[in-house]
């Protein structure tokens, strides 16, 4: 499991045989990394979310860091750190702003944050420190982890939670405040932050989400809403469609790269999600219904894991060949395909 | 000198190198600015200042983050006599490119980072660097491709695990990420990450970089730290020569500095051979500013220096800008005749909305109403606050005494843009209007159509009801006094006998005197003002009314005459002063008239809701000393209260004045005393308030300081 392996990882670290690590192959083929960061990763290191308006955010800028590091290219990982670092990393208390647009003047408008993307941001730089034995970026992971800590992590009926955003998501911002988003989880995180920020209780918040994940059942299809309301009993948040949507999409994938191991959690996922044609069902968590049917392979290849996790069905030709369609199914299409050859080889 | 030398060909280079490595042109741009020391404050830099100030322990207020700090203790120079390797690689990279700025910022850079290193005589004459990876680096670097320049070292140490990038190239690389990130984070106010960039990296602040200066300059001065903004400007003035950049320094720092901070930045000036201060060109927007501010503000001070400098750029140029500025900077003091000049050349140069409008308010306090309504008429449409301004003027015209005759055209647009606007005031007065002229039906049609708009509008009911009366109208009376029964007197007595018929003319309406509100928003400056006022006081005789617009001393008036003054300025609607007026005339020999100003002055206590003192002013006259005592100190404080919640703190202060003659001052009349201060922006009065609040253990004094502190951070 992915978790594992980064503790021992993580524990070589200090050895000078780490020094070899970056002539290894990535679990992200040299050709698939190109093919996505040729569409996706402008020169200047600015990840692109084509289908949002080309706009950048701090999840790209953390997705783009992951997949360099996943696929071992330190010099694309330079460059997506570099944009990330002077466009993004600008806020007073140390988090990233999390939307950068081309057309907008000055490019950033709010400044805002999005947690998920400091965590991924935070995570990609742990692992990139170890990985390349680079001081730069565990340090820079380690001031983004401690201010996430500071700024979003919060105790809500004895759980640790993560606020989706500095501003606007508390109980004093909203009726029906905390409102959190689960797919702001990434799960695999928690470990490599624990080592570089032990301080902080990382165990505790992905423990949050996996008990917040297992309650956020809601209606026919057991699914959780993007935005969940945890002011009371988990229900969808005001103001947001009540649906499982593009954000929740991620979760299941999260759970199986982190190597969580509660089976009847992904089943539960993994029937919910089930479209009728083979494809990752959108589906409005209060009547079921399905709202849409998702059929890019980016998209697909998440049903399709949780079938060879849980079943062991391997996955179907068409997804083990990556071909960049959209920023966001593509991001999810490497993540997928990273931890089938990593962790599930069986399936391939 | 470095602005001529940038705009030298190449050719020239090998010489502007040598005057640059040779001569003293950029001897102060070695330092940088010492963005943690906070000691040197004060001084000038005339001595070297070391490139990393790390023994410089801030003060706690100043304090930065611990991890800053420790970020500059490692970031330490070498101690200088140990013997340097100088890299000098991009010195000659930056020489061949022909890229002077580059060239002088590196000098200065390496000369603070090794003050015993001497540039080479001739950069050029080096052989050339034959590393051509290397080269390209240098180039992506100075085409400002960091991320490119970054994946390129990056590639380098993939393919060739022994390579080392420069430390030189990587040092620069992360200068010029940290000021893209200063400068990103200033563009959206993130004034704690723009500081801590400055902090950790000190070599940005230099004159090289002025614009960093500039930014790290506003970050402190947002963010309550004024003499750390005044220390980075005056870095700037003394020890940077660009011209342009000194001036933009001194405008930059008006923007952001309170202005005795701001005067200290002035006398930096240098004088040039002809004798001309460098900052003349900003001297004359500082005091268009400080004009301006005056304008805004009746209680700002404005120095005589800068008052007299507008006015003579005001007479000197054409513009009509000045002289506007002057209009509302006299008007908002009451110096309606000056403001009446200034505004009249701001119209002759360029008539205008805003110097009409100004002109027509002074116009309008100097009792000139006809020609306010002449000169707005042409703006009416122009804005919402012109268009206020014209109603009052037209309405002001209308209820001038003795009635003026109006000409069809001026009565015709008058009623046309009081139905247009539907002007409750400007409908009523063109009854009274039509009454003076004994035009009593059109009268009673002005005042139904006043009341039709508002339905509560007293003054108009009880112009329609002595009109039904005079007309023998009994039904429509009856009606009326039926509708007003409880609400008005003066209705429900009309037609009785116990009183006389109220005059013909109505007194003269009070000229507007509310500051001319600019600024959009809560505009309405002055159509309220403008209501003409009641046509009489029914409850007492007074044939001729005085005006009581004039500000009067009571207290210099016989009983009688404050008696009538009292109930003018009840009918004025500022009851405040007519509670004095009636205090005049309790002191009065007859009988009737204490009785009257007693009743009067119960009257304009419930009218500023100040019910005890209204009970007491009417029940208990004549009063001890004692008890007049105590009652004075409670009206004074109310009074001041009043004054406050009306944003009158001149008046609050005067009352709370007056009441520390006659007794101690209370913890909360001293919050209300801070609080006026700070609203006069008499910031060290307001402070020396609120300090003596806190020491007591007041919280509301805690507030209050904290509240000054925000006074002295301007807003943007």
């Amino acid at each position: 499991m992915i978790r594992q392996i980064l503790q021992v990882l993580l524990l070589l670290g200090a050895l000078p045989a780490m020094a070899h690590a970056q002539e290894t192959n990535g679990t992200i083929q040299e050709s698939e990394w190109v093919a996505y960061k040729e569409r996706f990763v402008a020169e200047n290191g600015r990840v692109i979310d084509d289908a949002n308006g080309r706009i950048s955010h701090s999840e790209g800028q953390g997705y783009g860091l992951l997949l360099a590091l996943l696929a071992n290219d330190r010099a694309d990982f330079a460059r997506i750190w570099t944009f990330t670092n002077t466009r993004l990393l600008l806020r007073d208390d140390g988090l990233a702003v999390w939307k950068w647009d081309p057309d907008a003047e000055p490019h950033v408008s709010d400044p805002n944050n999005a947690s998920d993307g400091d965590l991924l941001i935070a995570y990609a730089l742990a692992r990139a420190g170890t990985q390349w034995n680079d001081a730069r970026f565990t340090d820079a992971a380690r001031q983004i982890a401690t201010a996430l800590a500071d700024e979003a992590v919060f105790e809500q009926n004895d759980r640790l939670m993560l606020r989706p955003g500095v501003v606007g998501f508390g109980a004093d911002d909203r009726p029906d405040g905390p409102v959190v988003n689960l797919s702001y989880w990434v799960f695999e995180a928690f470990p490599v932050l624990a080592e570089l920020v032990p301080a902080v209780d990382w165990e505790a918040l992905g423990r949050g989400g996996l008990d917040l994940a297992r309650e956020a059942g809601f209606g026919a299809r057991k699914l959780p809403s993007d935005w969940i309301s945890i002011a009371d009993e988990a229900q969808p948040a005001e103001g947001f469609p009540a649906e499982f949507s593009y954000n929740a999409v991620r979760i299941p994938l999260y759970l199986m790269r982190a190597g969580l191991d509660d089976t009847a959690l992904l089943r539960r996922f993994r029937e919910g999600i089930a479209g009728a044609n083979g494809g990752l069902a959108l589906v409005d968590v209060r009547s079921g219904e399905v709202k849409e049917e998702l059929m890019d392979v980016g998209y697909r290849i998440i049903p399709a894991l949780a079938d060879c996790v849980l079943d062991g069905t391997p996955l179907p030709a068409e997804l083990k060949q990556f071909a960049p369609t959209a920023y966001y199914p593509s991001t999810l299409h490497l993540l997928g395909l990273s931890y089938a050859r990593e962790e599930q080889q069986q399936c391939l | 000198m470095p602005v001529a030398a940038r705009v030298l060909g190449r050719a020239c280079l090998a010489g502007f190198i040598a005057a640059v490595v040779g001569g003293a042109a950029i001897a102060h741009a070695q330092h940088h600015w010492p963005i943690n020391d906070d000691h040197i404050s004060g001084e000038t830099t005339d001595t070297v200042a070391a490139p990393f100030p790390v023994q410089d322990v801030p003060t706690a207020a100043e304090q930065m983050p611990p991890a800053l700090v420790q970020a500059q203790a490692s970031g330490a120079a070498p101690a200088p006599d140990a013997p340097q390797k100088v890299d000098e690689s991009a010195l000659r990279y930056f020489a061949r490119q022909g890229d002077t700025k580059r060239l002088e910022i590196e000098i200065a850079r390496l000369r603070a980072l090794y003050p015993q290193w001497t540039p080479p005589a001739d950069p050029l004459a080096v052989p050339v660097n034959v590393d051509e990876k290397l080269e390209a680096m240098w180039q992506l670097y100075s085409e400002g491709r960091l991320a490119a320049a970054q994946e390129a070292i990056a590639d380098r140490r993939s393919e060739e695990p022994d390579w080392q990038p420069p430390q030189d190239l990587l040092d620069r690389l992360a200068l010029a990420e940290a000021r893209e990130r200063l400068v990103n984070a200033s563009e959206i106010d993130q004034y704690a990450t723009v500081i801590r960039m400055g902090s950790e990296n000190p070599q940005l602040l230099t004159c090289g970089e002025v614009d960093v200066l500039w930014r790290v300059a506003e970050a402190f001065a947002q963010t309550d730290r004024q003499t750390r903004a005044r220390d980075a400007y005056r870095y700037i003035l003394d020890n940077c020569d660009n011209q342009q950049e000194r001036l933009a320094t001194i405008q930059n720092a008006s923007r952001q500095l309170t202005p005795p901070l701001l005067d200290e930045l002035l006398a930096l000036e240098r004088t040039a051979d002809g004798g001309v201060g460098e900052f003349e060109p900003v001297r004359d927007d500082l005091a268009r500013d400080a004009v301006a501010r005056g304008g805004d503000d009746a209680t700002a001070t404005v120095p005589a220096e800068q008052l007299a400098r507008v006015e003579q750029l005001a007479r000197q140029g054409n513009a009509a800008s000045d002289a506007r500025l002057l209009g509302w900077y006299y008007l908002v003091r009451d110096n309606h005749a000056e403001a009446e000049t200034w505004f009249r050349m701001a119209r002759e140069r360029e008539d205008s909305a805003e110097a009409s409008q100004g002109l027509a308010l002074a116009l309008m306090a100097r009792g000139q109403h006809e020609e306010a309504e002449a000169i707005t008429y042409r703006w009416r449409d122009e804005s919402d606050e012109i268009r206020a301004v014209y109603l009052a003027a037209a309405a002001n015209l209308l209820g001038t005494d003795p009635r003026p005759t109006l000409s069809e055209d001026v009565l015709g647009r008058i009623v046309a843009e009081v139905v247009a606007a539907r002007d409750v005031p400007g409908a009523r007065q063109l009854g009274w209007y039509a009454r003076a002229w004994e035009q009593h039906q059109t009268a009673g049609q002005w005042f139904s159509t006043a009341l039709r708009w508002d339905p509560d509008d007293e003054p108009s009911a009880y112009g329609l009801a002595l009109t039904r009366h005079l007309l023998g109208d009994t039904a429509g009376l009856a009606e009326l006094k039926r509708i007003w029964a409880g609400r008005s007197d003066r209705i429900r007595d009309v037609g009785d006998g116990r009183v006389e018929p109220a005059p013909i003319a109505p007194a003269l309406p009070r000229a507007p005197t509310a500051t001319p509100q600019r600024s959009e928003g809560e505009s309405q400056p002055s159509a309220a003002a403008a209501a003409p006022q009641a046509a009489a006081q029914p409850r007492t005789a007074a044939p001729s009314r005085r005006s009581c617009t004039s500000h009067a001393d009571p207290r210099q008036l016989s009983a009688e005459a404050a008696l009538q003054r009292g109930w003018c300025l009840m009918d004025a609607n500022r009851p405040m002063e007519a509670v004095d007026a009636f205090a005049v005339a309790l002191g009065g020999s007859s009988e009737k008239t204490r009785r009257d100003a007693a009743w009067g002055q119960s009257l304009a206590y419930l009218r500023v809701e100040l019910v005890d003192e209204a009970a007491v002013a009417a029940t208990a006259q004549p009063q001890d000393a004692r008890r007049a005592n105590e009652l004075q100190r409670s009206i004074l404080a109310q009074r001041a209260a009043g004054a406050f919640e009306r944003g009158r703190y001149v008046e609050t202060l005067l009352a709370l004045d007056e009441r520390a003659r006659i007794a101690p001052e209370r913890l909360d009349l001293m919050v209300l005393r801070g609080y006026a201060y700070l609203n006069l922006r008499r910031i060290n009065d307001a402070q020396r308030v609120f300090e003596a609040l806190a020491a007591t253990g007041s919280r509301e004094g805690v507030k209050g300081l904290a509240e000054v502190r925000d006074a002295l951070t301007p807003s943007r």
